[in-house]
């Protein structure tokens, strides 16, 4: 039996409760039936009529007042032991009586029913401050759907309550429930909207079989009318969040499209001049200065396409289309490729690595990993001087990560401008005319990331280092041995 | 083969047709334009090509579809064109019967080495296949299963034998992971990419003379490996 049906069933039994208790006075004072004169049992009789008032309510009151005028007039008025009265005197007097105590299971009754309605108050006002206190720590929709659902199923001691907030714009719609087993397979005895003055926001789902009583219906209004104000308020919040996100990004696009045009115009700038000097036959077929001019278009165009690509691979991650393609690798052939592609750009450098043969494989996306390395490396060619060495070193750095680090013995960064090096359009310096987007880090910053990795820039004592992490597991499995076979 | 080798070439980027004329017109090759798949379709059945070269975005059906409904008649050579972060086009349409692949934008000496590549396969269908494989100082005789290096013999193992058979077979086409996985493991479910990564390390150790450079058994990132053998 649940908690609410006993309760149910006791309230049906108060009224016994009152029989009961003039019942035991009546055993108490015919006993005492020779030491007492009549008016003194009818004083004593109101007793219990008062007790069963004031414990178990009104109708006690009133049952025990009329069973107390029967016991008292079958034990204590001639003839005794019958329901007869003679007397006229006696008539009036047990009349009296029930007059009486009628009166004062009636006085003392109502006190007690104002006493728990104020109780009940309390409680209540207790309960909507709760939720006050509970919404206001919340901006979540999700978060306050819960706090609803879980004060309404307390409060008035439901079933089963779901809340249900509709889908809106790119919010996704809540479904609570509480408590958490699924619904019941019924219909819900009671649905509320969650009305705000723009709309309806979503509904509450109440199972509960018995009515509800008048305070509970004016407790669920309130609290139903709380969590759509807190909802309307977490929109209005979320939509004022989303409007400064588009005004960042508004910024940034701004910056990317003034920093585009001037990338974009130089290497074409050069293209032109070339092209259309070839075209004119200023330049002689044979002179070596067409050869140059030649070479020069080969490198804009390949410097475009580096151009274009690195504004594909940042939009991806801004739009966070990046996916990465996962899986094990060998991280020292991916160095050696990425090495070997930037040969040529390296003439100037030298490059040592430290990639121990016995790592164990890396999920990664082969093609994006190289990315980062070549975006690294060429970081580091473009800013440390000519003839230094470049330092690639990869370690485990515990059971579940790896820590690669591309080292150069370039000048240091000023602390203030480290972590701000992976953002977009960053430059340490405003006059660098070292050419580029200033996208190449913060497309390292969205790759390693993507893989759940980690990327930082330091200072060491004899340079700069640029240093990431990558996750050894993959969907919680570490890497796989593959067992070699022997020779024929 | 014919005195000039027939190129048919599918995109429907006016420019890239118009290069692609222009330039292999000038390399002695008979070129043919189509700017729709449908169109290339009929192309290739009309005129049979030698090879094919083929855009991945087509306005009216997808260049992979091409791809697979070319395959169900013809065993012409198709390079597919394709964007630069598009691993999984180029996996989906080497799977689908593509030989080879060009990342756009490309040089003209890129695009001449594929082609001659292809021209040789195509060349190859038609006549006996030679069994040995000369690469630099390799020289592998698929049918005698050996392998020297220098004129000295290379110890392999089973499996990675049967992994440099398939690639040098192959000399000259990019092989994706799956499909050198269940030919060498003979295991069409097998997809544990680990195990190419880990024999295909044997193998370069065993057989490049700078293993980190190699010169024979090179990579295609995300998309599989590839043999250089001799021209």
């Amino acid at each position: 039996m649940s908690a609410a049906s006993l309760r149910l069933s006791l309230a049906g039994l108060r009224w016994a409760l009152g029989l009961l208790a003039c019942a035991l006075a009546t055993g108490v004072l015919v006993l005492a039936r020779d030491q007492l004169t009549t008016p003194t049992v009818a004083v004593l009789y109101l007793v219990p009529v008062g007790l069963s008032a004031s414990l178990w309510g009104l109708l006690a009151g009133v049952v025990a007042s009329v069973s107390a005028f029967l016991f008292f007039n079958f034990f204590f008025f001639p003839p005794y032991f019958t329901l007869q009265v003679h007397a006229p005197q006696d008539i009036l007097d047990l009349v009296v009586f029930l007059g009486v105590a009628i009166f004062v299971s009636q006085v003392v009754g109502r006190a007690r029913a104002s006493q728990a309605a104020a109780q009940a108050r309390e409680r209540e006002a207790v309960q909507l401050h709760e939720l006050g206190m509970a919404l206001a720590r919340l901006s979540t929709e999700a978060g306050i759907a819960q706090v609803l659902a879980e004060s309404l199923h307390a409060g008035l001691a439901a079933a089963g309550v779901e809340v249900a907030v509709w889908p809106k714009g790119n919010e996704a719609g809540q479904l609570v429930r509480a408590p958490a087993e699924a619904a019941p397979g019924t219909a819900p005895q009671f649905v509320v909207p969650l009305l705000t003055p723009r709309g309806e926001l979503g509904e509450v789902r109440i199972w509960r079989t018995a009515r509800l009583e008048a305070n509970e219906q004016r407790l669920l209004q309130t609290f139903v009318g709380q969590g759509s104000l807190a909802l309307e308020q977490a929109r209005t919040q979320q939509a004022a969040v989303r409007t400064q996100v588009l005004e960042e990004s508004d910024r940034l696009k701004s910056a990317l499209l003034s920093s585009v045009s001037h990338e974009l115009r130089t290497p074409l700038a050069s293209i032109q001049a070339a092209v259309t000097s070839l075209r004119s036959g200023a330049v002689d077929w044979a002179a070596p200065a067409r050869q140059d001019l030649l070479a020069m278009v080969e490198e804009e165009v390949v410097h475009l396409n580096r151009l274009v690509g690195n504004l594909l691979d940042m939009s991806r991650i801004e739009a966070g289309a990046l996916k990465p393609q996962r899986q094990w690798n060998i991280l020292a052939d991916i160095v050696e490729g990425t090495l070997t592609r930037l040969r040529h750009a390296a003439e100037q450098h030298q490059i040592t690595v430290d990639v121990p043969d016995d790592l164990p494989l890396v999920p990664v996306d082969h093609v994006l990993l190289d990315q980062v390395l070549t975006n690294l490396v060429g970081n580091s060619l473009k800013y440390a001087p000519a003839g230094t060495t470049i330092h690639i070193r990869a370690r485990r750095q515990d059971e579940r990560t790896l820590a690669v680090q591309v080292r150069n013995q370039g000048p240091p960064v000023p602390a203030e401008h480290l972590d701000h090096i992976f953002d977009k359009f960053y430059r340490v310096r405003a006059a660098d005319r070292v050419t580029g987007t200033g996208l190449g880090l913060s497309i390292c910053k969205g790759i390693v990331e993507a893989h759940g990795g980690r990327i930082w820039a330091e200072n060491q004592p004899d340079g700069f280092a640029l240093n990431f992490t990558l996750p050894l597991e993959w969907e919680g499995h570490p890497a796989p041995r593959v067992p070699l076979e022997m020779e024929a | 083969m014919s005195a000039a080798p027939h190129i048919l070439v599918i995109d429907d980027e006016p420019q890239i047709l118009r290069a692609l004329r222009t330039i292999l017109g000038e390399r002695k090759f008979r070129v043919s334009t189509a700017s729709r798949g449908e169109e290339g379709l009929a192309l290739a059945a009309a005129q049979p090509p030698d090879v094919i070269i083929l855009d991945l975005g087509l306005p009216d059906i997808s260049g992979l579809e091409v791809c697979a409904r070319l395959r169900e008649w013809s065993q012409v050579p198709i390079i597919v064109l394709s964007a630069r972060e598009g691993e999984l086009d180029k996996v989906a349409a080497l799977d689908r019967g593509a030989d080879d692949y060009l990342t756009k934008p490309f040089g003209i000496e890129e695009l001449q080495a594929r082609l001659r590549v292809a021209l040789r396969h195509s060349a190859q269908a038609q006549g006996p296949r030679s069994t040995v494989v000369t690469a630099g100082p390799l020289r592998i005789d698929l049918a005698a299963h050996a392998v020297t290096r220098d004129g000295a013999e290379v110890k392999l193992t089973a499996t990675e034998f049967r992994l440099l058979a398939y690639l040098a077979g192959n000399a000259g086409r990019v092989l994706t992971h799956q499909s050198i996985l269940s030919h060498v493991w003979g295991d069409p479910q097998m997809d544990q990419v680990e195990y190419l990564r880990v024999y295909m390390r044997q193998l370069r150790k065993k057989l490049e003379a700078d293993p980190s450079q190699p010169l024979y058994l090179l990579t295609e990132p995300g998309v599989g490996y590839r043999f250089m053998a001799d021209a």
